[in-house]
Order: structure tokens, then C-alpha cells, then sequence
């Protein structure tokens, strides 16, 4: 009952204490008085938040070690294995046992008869945010101090600047380093002291993201914003520098996810290219030889994880050669076996195609499942890097993209370079010439297949860190690459690059305003029309029949 | 005569053209009619009736393919669309005609959260509507893919993909709950049909005879077709476009004539299809499937009505069976088929009675 009297003036004091403690304890960087904290923490309700709340303001600068130990006492309080006794506290391994050590000097110490310290709800809040402080600052592996901060955010009022500061620059993880400052970043805008608010602002500014933007924008509800014009003034200029640094770093990333779109599109519509141009043959088997590739290096990655599990990280590496040799056996076998005999009836080509592609989907489908296969991923295609604004830059995109642009180079050089590639020319603009001139054109058409399927696997292998791959996911392929070959004229790379990115880029740029079917389809429709108008496609080659 | 036409041509046109009676096409039909008049008087097990019906509604689909690839040379990959034209509105006809008699919506009507039937389904209630309704909007659809087509002288390997991209879109729309035709789902719950209650007895075996005797008609008429002058433009129409075109003949307009035709018919398959099986959704227009018509074509053999009919009733008969008994194995058999008739049997399986045993590739040397 008494104590219940006494608080009102406990509790000025208590905020006496806390105001000198703010401005004092920061600027000196005093250790912590560890006999008086343990002596708060054994005293009454107002002492106990008094201390708390004094290490929660003293936190931005106290040693290491006295945080550790505040911590520790903390802890022992909030799990009643505080014993309060004459002589001073004592933490005892189990609440109720009847010794310990003394929370001073170490020293085992008899706790017989002692007084645990019972925590009302008030003391319970203020010893939690205690504990998240100095679990933030010390806690020794990134979850505990990710959990700390959890407890800070929900009283993140109470946390001064200079605690978030400390974290931040002592924080290893890059994640949980940005959730920190975005943290701070929030105490700060709303901090009662108007220059920090401005300086808050002009940070947030600084750093443009939508978060950013959502975060000055609600600042337009904040009384200050209609009764302080220079708040206002700061807040319009600031969220008018960050909407627009988003929207550019938005339109960067549609450029980006346009691009890597447009280089699968790429890869999986080269060979089909090469091989309609040249045989006028519309391989359908195509998606499945993609499929092939992606499961070729899926048997690389076992082969590395059973053999030389060290350099498992090169298996995308190693896939490449493998996934082009394998499946360009395939697609040689395939046409001496099939195709070959259907060079005159290019419809019959098609059926046959399509039955070689039901044929493989249920052969990998039987033989090694329907489940999505998983791919370690090596460093070098997982996370990404946070270029502008909420722009970031994917490494396994960027791999997709630069292995389509590394392909492209190798394809142009081989068609313009070798003599197959001469070779391939000649029979693509002017087959019975080509033919009375002594090129075995038969021979030419097994090569470029050969090489058309190997684009096709090489295609695989530029899919696994970004799609899922299973045995139906050539299907996916189909119609979008011949759309493109079609689109870009029939026998032309370059036109094929060019529909390709025209075709990514609609899809992205398109898909935001209507959906990702309804891209599709506008996308699609466009080309058929476009068709009517040009059937030879954007880039014809010249060519006798 | 007979011999006098098929010199009049190229040879490669094969028995299509020997004869205005074809006694394949005449047997098919008499058959047709005969399984009709069985199915009738002694209706056997249910399933078996319903299994008769579908494969009457897949042979009709068969033949609307069958007059487009085999006589104009124009393949497309797209015909799925055509019987799903036919299939969604039979489809809406039903349910709308279930709303008329019982006031309950169906249920992704309830689940899109509307009140009623949206404005567009006036009408559909009526039979004769609907069925126009179907025919009307595939013919359209088919005029303006085909106008833009032929007009710009798309053909060959290019039509095909480009019709099979237009299933594919189609697909694409579908299957978007947006779309309002039941989306994902598609529709099923027929309650009435006629008034009738979908499951009584004798429904099925109506719906059946009347697919059989729908069969019998198409195959006769297009039979009357393929024999007639114009038949005639339409084969020479496919061997030799250019030339046909230098005599003066408008091949646009033939071209499109026939196809709007196929497309129509290929409507009226998927308006008897789907009250058979109770359901439509948007797989009916993966590219697969349209594909599969195709191959049913090739397989029963190319350019001869028969053909196609035979084609489509082996295959989809097999697939039936070998679906149920072993589905592992049937797009292995599938395949293979399609491998045996494409490199051994170019005229499909009805070249089997006279094959010579010499592979067509050593033929085809010369």
C-alpha cells in the first residue's frame, strides 16, 4: 500500500533521471555503475524501470562487456533467478536455488531466504526493451539480434538514436543492417524534435525507394505537414525527388526483366531459326530438347555432388559443353532416323516432330518423374545486387541475359566464321546450287540440326536457375519462339534477336497495365497481325526455291 | 471417266479423286446409319453408348480437318478452337436453358459473384439460337483468321503455326476466371437438356443416334463436295496454287469458302461433343490437342473422307482403351504410331492393304 503512495513522485523522478540520463550518459561514455544497476534492479517498481529504461538510453555507448552482464541480470530478472538479498543480488542458475553468484563480483554467494523480485506488467515492458537493446548490440549471431530489433520496433519510440546507430554500424548482415537504418529511419520521422525530423527526411530522401516513398508519404497526414511550411516544404521536395529516382529505378527494372525475358526467348527460338531457315522444318521437339538440356545439367550437378562435391559451384559451368553435346546428338539422331525422309513434306514434319516431343516428355517423365527437380544454386546466379532504387540487379537473370549474348556471339561467329557456317548460308539461300556446287547438303542439314538442337540445350542449361524444370516445361516454350521466328523473318539471327526483344519487351511493358495473360495474348495477336501485313517477318533473307 | 480424271491431275492425288462413288465413304455412312438404327432398338451398356457418341463427334471433327488438310493442303493447328466455339456455346445453351427451367445459377456464376446471366447469354436459352449462334461464330471467326490469311498468302508450315498460335491465345483467355465462361474450371453441371433430365434414360442414346446421324450427314455432303467441280478446283487448288490462280480461279476465295466450311463443321462436332460428356473447359484448346486431330487425319489417311473417320475412331478407340488399361504406355504408342504411318505409310493406314514392301523413302529418290 505504501509503495502504491509513493509512485506519482517516484515516477517524476524516474523521468528526472531519464532526461539527465539522455542528455548526459551519451556524451560521456561512461561504463555502467554495475553495483547501482543491480541495486535498481533489486529495488522497487520505479526502480526497476528506471534502471531498465537508463540502459536502454545509456545503451549507445556503453563497453561490451557491461552490456552482457546488464543483459544477463535482465534476464535473470524476467526469469525469477534474481535474488535479491542484504548484501546485493545474486543470479542463481534455477529460480529457487539456494545459491549463486553475485551479480557484482561473481562470488558464490548463499541466497537462502532471499527476495525474487516479482515483475508487474509496467517493469515487464521496460526490462523487455532493455533486453532487445542489449540483445541488438550483442547478440552473437544475426537471429538474436534480428530478434532483439523485433522487440525494439514495437516500442521504438522509446529507443534513442544512438542505440540504432551503434547496431547499424556494427551489423555484419547486409539484411538485417537495412532493416536497422529503415528502422532508425522511422524513429527518426517521427521523433518530436523537429530538426531531426528534417535531417530524417533529407536521409530518407537520400536513399529513394518505395518504402522511401510511402514512408514520406504518410508524413502528409502528420499536423506538422499543414502547420509548419517548413516541414512542408521539405517533405514535397523530398518525396517528389524520391517518386521520381522510383520511377526510374522502376522503368530500369522493366528494361532489365524485358531483357532477360527477351534473351530466353532467344535461346530457345536461335536453333528453331537455324533449323526452319535452313530445312524448312518446324521442329515442335524443340521445348523438349530445352527440357533435355536443363535435365543434362541437372545429371552434371548429381555427378558433381556424388564425385567432387567441392566444386559443386561449377556445375552450371560444366553443363554447358555436356547439355550442347548431348542434346545435339539427339536432335542428329532424330533427323538421320526421322526427318530426313520428310524433306519434301514439311506438314508431315510437323506431326513428326511433335510425336519425337510426346515421346521424350513421357520418357523423362517415366524414367526420372514428374517433380520439379532441384538445383543447388551456386553463388554466382542467387541474390542479387541493389543497383538504384528498388532496382536490383539478379544475378541468375543476369546470367540468363549473359548467356544469351555470349550464345548469339558464338552462333554469329560459327554462321559467318567456319566453313560449316558457309556452308549452312549456302544451302539456306539456294539449296540445288548449293547442291551442284558439290556441298553435300544432306551431310550440312544433319550438322545444322545438330547445331540447332545444341542451342536448344544450351537454352536448358541458361533456364535452370530461374525456371522450374520438369518434364512438361518445353511446352511453355513452344508458340512464344516460333511467334518469334516467325516474327523475325525465316533464316535470320539477328532478326530473331531483334523479335525476340521486341517480343520481351511488350510482354513486360504490357503486363503491368493489363496482366501477364493479357500481355500474352496482345502480344500474340499482335504478331499475327503484324503477319498479315509482312508473312515474310521483319528480316527476310533473300532466297530461290 | 474416272481414269480420265486422274490423269487430268497429278498422280499424287491418289484414289480421292478416282470416283464420285467411293465405296469407303458409302460404307461409312451405311454403317453409321446402321449403328443409329441399333443403338436404338437395342440400346447396349450406357457407357458404350456414350463412348459411340464421342467417337461419332471426334470422327466429325476428323472430317472438318480432313477437307481443309487433305484437299486444300492448308494444316492447321488450330482447330481446337472451332470445336470449343461449338462446345462453349452448347455449353452456355445448356446451362442457360437449366437457369430458364429451375432459377438456379450455375456455379461459377455465383462464384464471379454476379446476379444473374450476363447480358450476352440472352437468348441462349433457345436451342435453335444457340446452335445457329455456334455455327455463325465459328464461320465468322474462321472468315476473319482466314480472310487475313489467304488474302496475304499465308500458307503452308507458316499457317499452321500461326493457327496454332491463335488455339494457344484462345487457351490463354479462357482459362482467366476474368473471361467469365467458368475460366480454370470451365462449365459442367448441365441440369436439362430439351427439357429432359440430363441422366434419364435414353438421353444418351438420343444424343448418340443423333451424332451418328450427324456423321452420316457431314460425310455424305462432304463427300458430295470433294466430288463435285469444285472439289476438283479444291484438289488442284492444293497441288498447284499458283497455277490454279494463273487460270483465272479466285483461290482466296476458294480457300476461305472451304475453311469457314470446315470451321462450321468442326462447331457442330463440339455442339454434340459436349452434352455427351457433361463438361468443357479450356484444355479442349491446347495446341495438343488440336495436334491430335491432325495426327488422327494422317493416321487414318490423308485426303480420303474414310480416312479421316477411320483415323479418328482407331485412335481415339485405342486411347480409350490403352488410357484406362495403361496410361503409362499410350503416348509411347501414340507416338510410335504416328512415326510409322509418317515415314512407312504416307497415305495413312488405309495404304496398308496395297503397301508394297519397299520403304517410301526409297521411292521417294526419284
Amino acid at each position: 500500500m505504501a509503495d502504491r503512495r509513493r509512485r506519482p513522485r517516484r515516477a517524476v523522478l524516474a523521468l528526472g533521471c531519464l532526461a539527465l540520463a539522455c542528455l548526459a550518459i551519451p556524451a560521456r561514455a561512461a561504463p555502467l555503475d554495475r553495483a547501482a544497476f543491480a541495486a535498481a534492479l533489486c529495488g522497487d517498481a520505479a526502480a526497476q524501470v528506471r534502471g531498465a529504461e537508463g540502459l536502454v538510453q545509456a545503451g549507445g555507448a556503453l563497453p561490451a562487456d557491461d552490456l552482457a552482464r546488464a543483459g544477463r541480470l535482465l534476464g535473470a530478472l524476467a526469469e525469477r533467478r534474481l535474488s535479491c538479498t542484504a548484501e546485493g543480488a545474486v543470479l542463481l542458475d534455477r529460480p529457487g536455488a539456494p545459491e549463486g553468484r553475485d551479480a557484482v563480483t561473481d562470488a558464490v554467494r548463499p541466497a537462502a531466504e532471499a527476495r525474487a523480485p516479482v515483475l508487474g506488467l509496467r517493469q515487464r515492458a521496460a526490462i523487455e526493451t532493455a533486453r532487445g537493446v542489449v540483445a541488438l548490440l550483442t547478440g552473437p549471431d544475426p537471429a538474436a539480434r534480428a530478434a532483439g530489433l523485433a522487440v525494439l520496433e514495437r516500442r521504438i519510440a522509446a529507443v534513442p538514436e544512438a542505440v540504432l546507430d551503434r547496431a547499424r554500424d556494427a551489423e555484419t548482415d547486409a539484411a538485417l543492417r537495412g532493416t536497422i537504418a529503415g528502422l532508425a529511419q522511422a524513429a527518426a520521422l517521427s521523433s518530436p524534435d523537429p530538426a531531426r525530423r528534417l535531417g530524417a527526411i533529407g536521409a530518407v530522401a537520400a536513399s529513394p525507394s518505395g518504402t522511401a516513398r510511402a514512408r514520406l508519404a504518410t508524413l502528409k497526414g502528420d499536423p506538422a505537414y499543414a502547420a509548419d511550411p517548413a516541414f512542408r516544404a521539405a517533405v514535397d521536395a523530398g518525396l517528389a525527388k524520391v517518386s521520381r529516382a522510383v520511377a526510374i529505378g522502376d522503368g530500369l527494372a522493366v528494361v532489365y526483366n524485358g531483357l532477360s525475358f527477351a534473351s530466353i526467348l532467344f535461346m530457345a527460338a536461335a536453333g528453331l531459326a537455324i533449323i526452319f531457315g535452313l530445312m524448312g522444318v518446324i521442329n515442335l521437339a524443340q521445348g523438349e530438347f530445352i527440357m533435355l538440356g536443363a535435365y543434362a545439367t541437372y545429371g552434371v550437378q548429381e555427378v558433381f555432388r556424388q564425385f567432387a562435391p567441392a566444386l559443386l559451384d561449377l556445375y552450371l559451368v560444366a553443363a554447358i559443353p555436356v547439355a550442347f553435346g548431348a542434346v545435339a546428338l539427339v536432335g542428329i539422331v532424330v533427323e538421320a532416323l526421322i526427318l530426313r525422309h520428310l524433306y519434301r513434306r514439311p506438314l508431315m514434319s510437323l506431326l513428326a516432330t511433335w510425336a519425337v516431343s510426346l515421346f521424350l516428355v513421357n520418357l523423362i517423365r517415366v524414367t526420372v518423374g514428374t517433380q520439379n527437380l532441384q538445383f543447388a544454386m551456386p553463388a554466382y546466379v542467387s541474390g542479387g545486387v541493389p543497383l538504384y532504387a528498388d532496382f536490383v540487379v539478379t544475378w541468375n537473370r543476369l546470367f540468363a541475359i549473359g548467356f544469351a549474348a555470349a550464345t548469339l556471339v558464338l552462333t554469329l561467329l560459327i554462321l559467318r566464321r567456319t566453313p560449316l557456317g558457309l556452308d549452312i548460308r549456302a544451302v539456306t539461300q539456294n539449296r540445288d546450287m548449293a547442291a551442284c556446287l558439290g556441298l553435300p547438303t544432306r551431310r550440312v542439314d544433319r550438322l545444322a540440326f545438330g547445331l540447332g538442337s545444341g542451342l536448344a540445350g544450351l537454352a536448358g542449361v541458361a533456364l535452370c536457375p530461374i525456371y522450374s524444370v520438369n518434364p512438361g516445361m518445353g511446352s511453355g516454350f513452344i508458340v512464344d519462339s516460333f511467334m518469334v521466328v516467325v516474327l523475325g523473318g525465316v533464316g535470320s539471327l539477328i532478326g530473331t534477336l531483334v523479335a525476340a526483344l521486341g517480343v520481351g519487351g511488350a510482354n513486360v511493358l504490357i503486363e503491368p497495365i493489363s496482366g501477364a495473360v493479357a500481355a500474352k495474348v496482345i502480344v500474340l495477336v499482335g504478331i499475327i497481325l503484324f503477319l498479315q501485313r509482312r508473312p515474310e517477318g521483319l528480316f527476310a533473307v533473300r532466297r530461290r526455291r | 471417266m474416272s481414269g480420265a480424271l486422274q490423269t487430268a491431275l497429278p498422280s499424287s492425288t491418289g484414289p480421292a479423286t478416282r470416283a464420285l462413288r467411293d465405296p469407303l465413304v458409302a460404307g461409312l455412312v451405311g454403317l453409321c446409319l446402321a449403328a443409329a438404327a441399333a443403338l436404338l432398338v437395342a440400346p447396349p451398356a450406357p457407357y458404350l453408348v456414350n463412348a459411340v457418341g464421342q467417337l461419332a463427334a471426334f470422327a466429325i471433327l476428323a472430317v472438318s480437318l480432313d477437307l481443309v488438310w487433305g484437299y486444300l493442303g492448308i494444316l492447321s493447328l488450330g482447330h481446337g478452337l472451332f470445336f470449343a466455339i461449338g462446345g462453349y456455346v452448347c455449353a452456355m445453351h445448356l446451362l442457360a436453358h437449366g437457369v430458364a427451367a429451375t432459377g438456379v445459377l450455375p456455379d461459377f456464376v455465383q462464384f464471379m459473384g454476379w446476379k444473374s446471366l450476363p447480358a450476352y447469354w440472352a437468348g441462349l436459352d433457345h436451342a435453335a439460337y444457340a446452335f445457329v449462334l455456334a455455327l455463325a461464330l465459328a464461320g465468322l471467326v474462321a472468315f476473319v483468321f482466314g480472310l487475313a490469311s489467304f488474302r496475304s498468302r499465308v500458307n503452308g508450315v507458316y499457317f499452321s503455326i500461326i493457327s496454332q498460335a491463335l488455339v494457344y491465345v484462345a487457351m490463354l483467355l479462357m482459362y482467366r476466371n476474368d473471361t467469365g465462361l467458368g475460366g480454370n474450371n470451365g462449365m459442367t453441371g448441365f441440369p436439362l437438356l430439351f427439357g429432359w433430365p440430363m441422366g434419364a434414360p435414353g438421353v444418351a442414346t438420343g444424343l448418340a443416334v443423333a451424332t451418328l446421324l450427324a456423321l452420316a450427314a457431314v460425310l455424305a455432303g462432304a463427300r458430295l463436295l470433294v466430288g463435285s467441280a469444285l472439289g476438283r478446283r479444291m484438289l488442284a487448288c492444293r497441288d498447284d496454287e499458283t497455277r490454279l490462280r494463273t487460270l483465272g480461279y479466285s483461290t482466296t476465295r476458294l480457300k476461305l469458302g472451304i475453311w469457314c466450311l470446315s470451321a462450321m463443321i468442326a462447331a457442330l462436332a463440339g455442339i454434340l461433343y459436349v452434352p455427351q460428356v457433361g463438361i468443357i473447359n479450356p484444355r479442349v484448346l491446347a495446341p495438343d490437342l488440336s495436334i491430335e486431330i491432325a495426327v488422327w487425319v494422317a493416321i487414318g489417311g490423308l485426303g480420303r473422307l474414310g480416312g479421316a473417320v477411320i483415323g479418328a475412331i482407331l485412335v481415339n478407340g485405342l486411347k480409350f482403351w490403352l488410357s484406362a488399361a495403361m496410361p503409362e504406355a499410350w503416348p509411347f504408342i501414340l507416338s510410335g504410331l504416328v512415326l510409322l504411318v509418317v515415314l512407312v505409310l504416307p497415305n495413312g493406314l488405309l495404304d496398308l492393304p496395297g503397301l508394297r514392301l519397299r520403304p517410301t523413302w526409297l521411292r521417294a529418290a526419284r
